[in-house]
């Protein structure tokens, strides 16, 4: 515990709302895009930030979802979740006009860039989550923005049409070939990286894992921030549950997902520590 | 009932709502949210003499009504509690007890011999009961070493002194007398249950090793209540009421029973502002002093 402390999430902004849902799509298999009136969240949710949603009745603990898109005029975010248990199968039948309780933002989210470059955003699976709301701040900033999306299959793949308009470059994957090229994220990633100024990346832990490889002996000059998945309680640091391994100048140190994360530069993660853990609440 | 409560040696919380150890760190991500006001104690992280990293992930479990969880006492060691977080306490409303674990009466007296130089700490409240360490001595289920502890600590310490009870026992007021003999100015009751989860998919527990870990939430208020009653008829010192208290209505039941304050525990992972909220809840409904 000598090492430096990483830096943690600021909790001050963080409220407990009353949301109403008024929008619940199925996108695919078990995928579902859940919007809620969230007036205080809305204004004020960063790209890779998430909220902790509590049903009631439902399960004791709040799920934790980053926000995949914000809307501050109509007062509206919106989640991208994929149905794991029980909680998550409450949240994506939710009917339209019936209230959650909010908390958030949470977590620490993605950097944005100082200056214009080039970006690229890789989501495999429903770590597309948060990339809607990341592409619009950073298109809004006259960042050039590439989107790589890999999924199972091609009724899985995030629609190409939730993203916001004016990506410069959009690529697509599955692991059958039903849409795209067949393969995986890596697969595609060393034709997109040339110009690239920095990349960001959620997805399962594996995935984050080999694209901070690829990234740092392809293209070493581009930073690289992932956004990681652990099983979470309270969402904001009191009950310990989401702890993952992290590094603090090569140091190992106990972290918290829900504090130093979710959204971490690839560097501070211990990916061989990461991979021996759960990636959900069971 | 909302009012001020006394917890021995002159502790006089403004309200008999706290929040219970684990379930609220050391106090500063609820004022950072602003979810102190009102509160009578926040008892801290079960606090040890050296710095714990804790146990491997995964670490908590939902079940119905409640939680399982395996944390291992991850803290920051007494130190850093005594020199920096201390001093951070000291504008607070709330009184700040630290919650105090180890695996041998002579941690237990070093850990309350530093924070007995701590003009912040209030009071410590000995955890004689955490499941998730390994340890050779059971302290918490032995009536002897339970007193024993707690008559070593009574030396070294003129803080307010509050053992925490398992209830993991056969009878929980022979081990309640035990460390009123030893010298405790209240006990607090209850700490988790064992519990296990299942994964008949995996075929193996839930949580790691043995997969033995302790409940909490809703389901256990039940018992809770029972163990408190047994100790409130066996007892002269107060009893802190802890088990499953999700609302005012829960506290006040634990109050009615004869508990002179309570915590709440869980339910300030997935209602952070509870406490506060119950506490201004009881106020109110306390009237006129």
């Amino acid at each position: 515990m000598s090492a430096a402390p990483l830096p943690e999430s600021d909790l001050g902004r963080a409220r407990d709302e009353v949301a109403t849902c008024v929008g619940a799509d199925q996108l695919g298999p078990g995928l579902h895009l859940l919007t809620l009136e969230a007036p205080e969240a809305a204004r004020a949710a960063l790209p890779g930030e998430f909220a902790q949603l509590q049903m009631v009745p439902g399960p004791l603990l709040r799920r934790p979802f980053s926000f995949s898109s914000v809307d501050p005029g109509r007062g509206t975010v919106s989640f991208y979740l994929r149905v794991y248990g029980e909680g998550t199968r409450r949240l994506a039948r939710l009917a339209l006009g019936s209230t959650v309780r909010l908390l958030g933002p949470l977590g620490r989210g993605f950097t944005l860039p100082e200056s214009r470059g080039s970006s690229l955003l890789v989501a495999g699976g429903v770590g597309a989550a948060p990339f809607p709301h990341l592409a619009s701040r950073l298109l809004a900033k006259g960042e050039r923005v590439l989107w790589l999306n890999g999924a199972a299959s091609s009724d899985e793949l995030f629609p190409l049409g939730l993203m916001p308009s004016g990506l410069a470059r959009s690529a697509q994957v599955t692991d059958d070939g039903s849409s795209g090229r067949q393969g995986m994220v890596t697969d595609a990633l060393p034709e997109l990286l040339d110009g690239m100024d920095r990349v960001y990346a959620c997805g399962p832990n594996p995935m984050l894992q080999a694209v901070a490889e690829m990234v740092g002996s392809l293209r070493p000059e581009a930073p690289v921030e992932v956004s990681i998945e652990a099983p979470m309680g309270c969402g904001f640091g009191t009950c310990l549950g989401c702890s993952i391994p992290l590094l603090s100048r090569g140091t190992a140190v106990p972290g918290l997902c829900c504090r130093q994360g979710p959204v971490l530069v690839a560097g501070q993660v211990d990916w061989e520590g990461l991979r021996r853990q759960p990636s959900h609440l069971e | 009932m909302g009012g001020e409560v006394v917890i021995g040696r002159g502790l006089a919380l403004e309200s008999p709502v706290g929040a219970a150890s684990g379930t609220f760190g050391y106090g500063f991500e609820a004022e950072r949210m602003g979810n102190l006001a009102g509160l009578g104690a926040v008892f801290t992280k079960g606090t040890t003499v050296a710095p714990r990293p804790g146990n491997a992930p995964p670490r908590i479990a939902e079940v119905p009504g409640g939680m399982l969880n395996s944390i291992g006492l991850q803290n920051p060691g007494v130190e850093v509690v005594a020199s920096e977080y201390a001093p951070r306490w000291r504008r607070w409303g709330p009184k700040v007890i630290v919650n105090v674990a180890g695996s041998t009466i002579d941690d237990y007296v070093r850990v309350c011999q530093r924070l007995d130089l701590v003009p912040e700490v209030a009071g410590v409240e000995l955890n004689i009961s955490c499941p998730n360490i390994a340890h050779g001595l059971d302290l918490g289920v032995d009536p002897h070493a339970a007193a024993a502890c707690t008559r070593a600590v009574r030396k070294v310490t003129g803080k307010a002194l509050i053992v925490k009870l398992t209830p993991n026992v056969t009878d929980i007021a022979e081990i309640g007398r035990a460390v009123q003999d030893g010298g405790a100015d209240a006990v607090s009751a209850v700490n988790t249950y064992l519990g296990l989860k299942w994964s008949h998919i995996r075929g193996a527990p839930v949580l790691p090793g043995s997969g033995m870990a302790g409940l909490s939430g809703p389901a256990i208020k039940p018992l809770a209540l029972a163990a408190v009653a047994r100790l409130v008829a066996a007892l002269r010192i107060p009893v802190i009421g802890i088990g499953g208290i999700a609302s005012a209505d829960d506290a006040r039941e634990f109050l009615e029973l004869g508990a002179r304050a309570i915590q709440i525990g869980t339910a300030n992972f997935y209602l952070p502002g509870i406490a506060a909220s119950c506490a201004a809840e009881l106020r109110q409904g306390a009237g006129p002093a």
